[in-house]
């Protein structure tokens, strides 16, 4: 118990520091940043800062649009794809799974260049469906949707099919929503990820207009050959961050028997 | 009853031509840019800009935000291998060779020739340090935007408290030791006040080390052939020498890497009495630093040499002749002495364009701010920017030795050694078509 509770306060630090970095006032930035305890002038002149150097509302919106569609058209894909993974036999499953999980071991990054040439020659440059595209497809989604699926008794459709069960209503009424836990796990890791993601949106995206959160708040807050102002960083980051912490706290219990139930960590 | 529709219609359809055509007359062209130094540059480059589109009506230019000098690299590598090539983009300036090398940016001379003048000539308006990094085999292949050199950073406060003349900056390598051991503070065993302290991490530490190699009489790398590093050399040696002196043995440099930020809180603080950065954080630390300090040149051992840093403005290859001529365009407004200036004024970096500093509104700057032209008459000594074939590779097979060193776990002679075996491994490829390609 005292090692889990050390554990979370290890964990907690961060968020406490960003929290206390991002409401000390302007002038105690350089001095006592590196402290977790509160000191001298505090105010919320940071987050003033950091919201009227960024266009926040744009940015929110376009990666809110970014990660609905990426997983929208990824719950239809993972599903369908796990779906034949788990119950359909066919030849060559086994290989063609195989050949699904080998693409978990690619680094994103290599795959940069051949990418961006596809949504180039797709007329998808410099717009959101582009940044989308590569990721509509997902292996580890795939994967644990088959998982899912097949921990779900048979028992389920072959009553659904005495009754006169179509396969699509199979699937729609019996298999997604005995599955949903699965599909909300994926959901939570895909949205986590796609929000927080930095070099793929900066790469496929150029105009102000399109920009996201992660490539807005670095346009603002990095620089290489002086140093940064912590305050407004912090201040910027729990912007950013907000939305996921607010719907972790809301759907906390869910998330976590999700997690739970899906095994993953 | 539907003549006033059909009148309306047509007048409507009448607008949407017109407003094609004046479209079509305008060309659209985005130009990449990093923030190196500080975040509100964002803002400050998308004001440029639209001044320039103002003034401009036939180009529509776009900012766009490429992240830092290494994303920005990547953006525009990719942009281009995928076929949508930015029309210009501010690159950090020892790249240029990279792209010279693997034929992804065009050579500006017809560009220039076509405005009448050589390229010699348009060099020549430039500081001479520039055009290392910006000529590459003799053709002008990128144009000095933002430029800095390192700058020796020190507390006016600690030297007086050190007993040392704050008007009598260390000169030498002889008095930097010396004077960062009386400026080291310690206090029941632990240390209060460090003499010196500078970022160690990739780009930064790459950029001080080749310095120091310089300051002591060394080239650190062929500044005419991409495919030669001079890293085991003695004068390489001994600036690592040095840098192991001071962190291992005389304690007055903190152990271990630090980042530029770590180094200049150190310095707010009063926790580092002297400090190495670019001349492109002067605004920053002018802004942050509550008590007074001064900058001064990068002590020396044989010779005074401060590298170049910075961005030059370059085209890639890939784009059509009128985004070429709208690009060009673009470019030598930016550098125009009045633009330069501005920018130069506003971010601290020096203006390399030399016409800019006879400007009145210059003048006064200087005269208000006499920190900004140490960098300035530092520019006597400068010496180009380190740049190779594969750059970046090259350039942090040192950095990870120096590093070891600064971390303890390696001693000079070795890291040395160890830096330049990698570097000829990554140069060899380059080196076997060209140095080493003998007819038969």
């Amino acid at each position: 118990m005292l090692a889990l509770s050390a554990t979370a306060l290890i964990w907690a630090i961060p968020f406490a520091w960003m929290l206390v970095a991002s409401l000390r006032s302007e002038s105690a930035s350089t001095s006592e940043i590196a402290s977790l305890i509160p000191s001298g002038a505090m105010g919320f002149g940071n987050f003033r800062e950091a919201w009227s150097e960024g266009s926040f509302p744009l940015w929110y919106f376009n990666t809110f649009l970014m990660c609905a569609g990426i997983l929208a058209v990824q719950c239809v894909t993972v599903s369908a794809a796990g779906y034949a993974f788990a119950r359909l036999a066919f030849p060559g499953r086994a290989w063609l799974f195989y050949l699904f999980l080998l693409q978990l071991m690619l680094v994103p990054p290599i795959l940069i260049v051949p990418n961006l040439t596809t949504i180039v020659s797709l007329g998808l440059y410099d717009r959101l469906p582009g940044v989308m595209a590569p990721y509509f497809a997902s292996a580890f989604g795939t994967f644990l949707m088959r998982q899912t699926f097949r921990s779900i008794p048979r028992d389920y459709e072959d009553a659904a099919m005495l009754d006169g069960a179509r396969l699509p209503q199979v699937i729609w009424h019996v298999l997604l929503p005995l599955a949903r836990p699965g599909l909300a796990a994926f959901a939570i890791v895909s949205v986590s990820y796609h929000w927080n993601e930095f070099l793929w949106p900066l790469i496929a995206l150029s105009s102000p207009a399109n920009q996201v959160l992660t490539v807005g708040l670095a346009s603002f807050t990095s620089g290489a050959e002086s140093a940064t102002e912590w305050g407004v960083i912090a201040a910027g980051t729990l912007l950013v961050a907000a939305p996921l912490i607010l719907i972790f706290v809301v759907f906390q219990r869910r998330i976590v028997s999700s997690f739970v139930f899906t095994g993953i960590k | 009853m539907l003549r006033p529709w059909r009148a309306a219609l047509a007048a409507a359809a009448g607008m949407l031509i017109s407003a094609g055509a004046a479209r079509a007359a305008t060309t659209d062209i985005d130009l990449y840019f990093p923030v190196p130094v500080q975040g509100k540059l964002v803002i400050e480059i998308r004001q440029l800009i639209a001044e320039f589109n103002k003034g401009h009506p036939d180009i529509h230019v776009t900012a766009v935000y490429a992240g830092s000098y290494d994303d920005t690299n990547l953006k525009t590598t990719a942009a281009i291998k995928a076929g949508n090539p930015p029309a210009a983009v501010i690159m950090s300036a020892n790249f240029v060779r990279s792209y010279e090398i693997n034929h992804l940016a065009i050579s500006l001379d017809p560009l220039i020739e076509k405005d009448g003048i050589t390229p010699k000539s348009f060099m020549a308006e430039f500081w001479p340090a520039l055009a290392d990094n910006a000529v590459i085999d003799g053709h002008v292949y990128g144009v000095p935007f933002q430029n800095s050199t390192p700058l020796l950073y020190y507390s006016v406060d600690a030297f007086k408290s050190a007993g040392l003349d704050p008007s009598h900056p260390p000169v030498t390598w002889q008095d930097f030791v010396a004077d960062a051991r009386k400026l080291t503070v310690v206090k029941g065993g632990t240390v209060e006040r460090y003499g010196f302290e500078m970022p160690g991490t990739y780009d930064y530490l790459g950029w001080i080390v080749s310095g120091l190699a310089m300051s002591n009489g060394g080239q650190y790398f062929n500044h005419d052939y991409g495919g030669e590093v001079y890293y085991d050399q003695p004068s390489t040696l001994g600036a690592v020498m040095l840098l192991d002196e001071m962190v291992n043995k005389l304690h007055v440099m903190p152990p271990g890497v630090i980042d530029a930020n770590a180094a200049a809180t150190a310095f707010f603080t009063g926790h580092a009495a002297m400090m190495v950065l670019s001349t492109g954080a002067l605004t920053f630390v002018r802004s942050n630093m509550k008590s007074p300090f001064r900058v001064a040149f990068m002590p020396y051992n044989i010779q005074p040499a401060a590298p170049i840093g910075g961005g030059s403005l370059i085209i890639p290859k890939g784009n059509s002749p009128t985004r070429v001529a709208a690009a060009w365009t673009l470019i030598k407004w930016l550098v125009s002495p009045d633009i330069a200036g501005r920018w130069s004024r506003f971010t601290g970096y020096f203006a390399p364009r030399i016409a800019a500093y006879d400007l009145p509104e210059m003048k006064s700057y200087l005269a208000k701010y006499p920190n900004a032209k140490v960098a300035l008459e530092q520019l006597k000594y400068a010496v180009p920017w380190f740049d190779t074939f594969e750059t970046v590779a090259v350039r942090k097979a040192m950095e990870n030795q120096v590093q070891a060193v600064l971390s303890g776990r390696a001693t000079p002679q070795a890291a040395v050694v160890a830096a330049q075996a990698s570097a000829e491994a990554l140069m060899k490829p380059y080196v076997d078509q060209t140095a080493l390609n003998i007819p038969q």
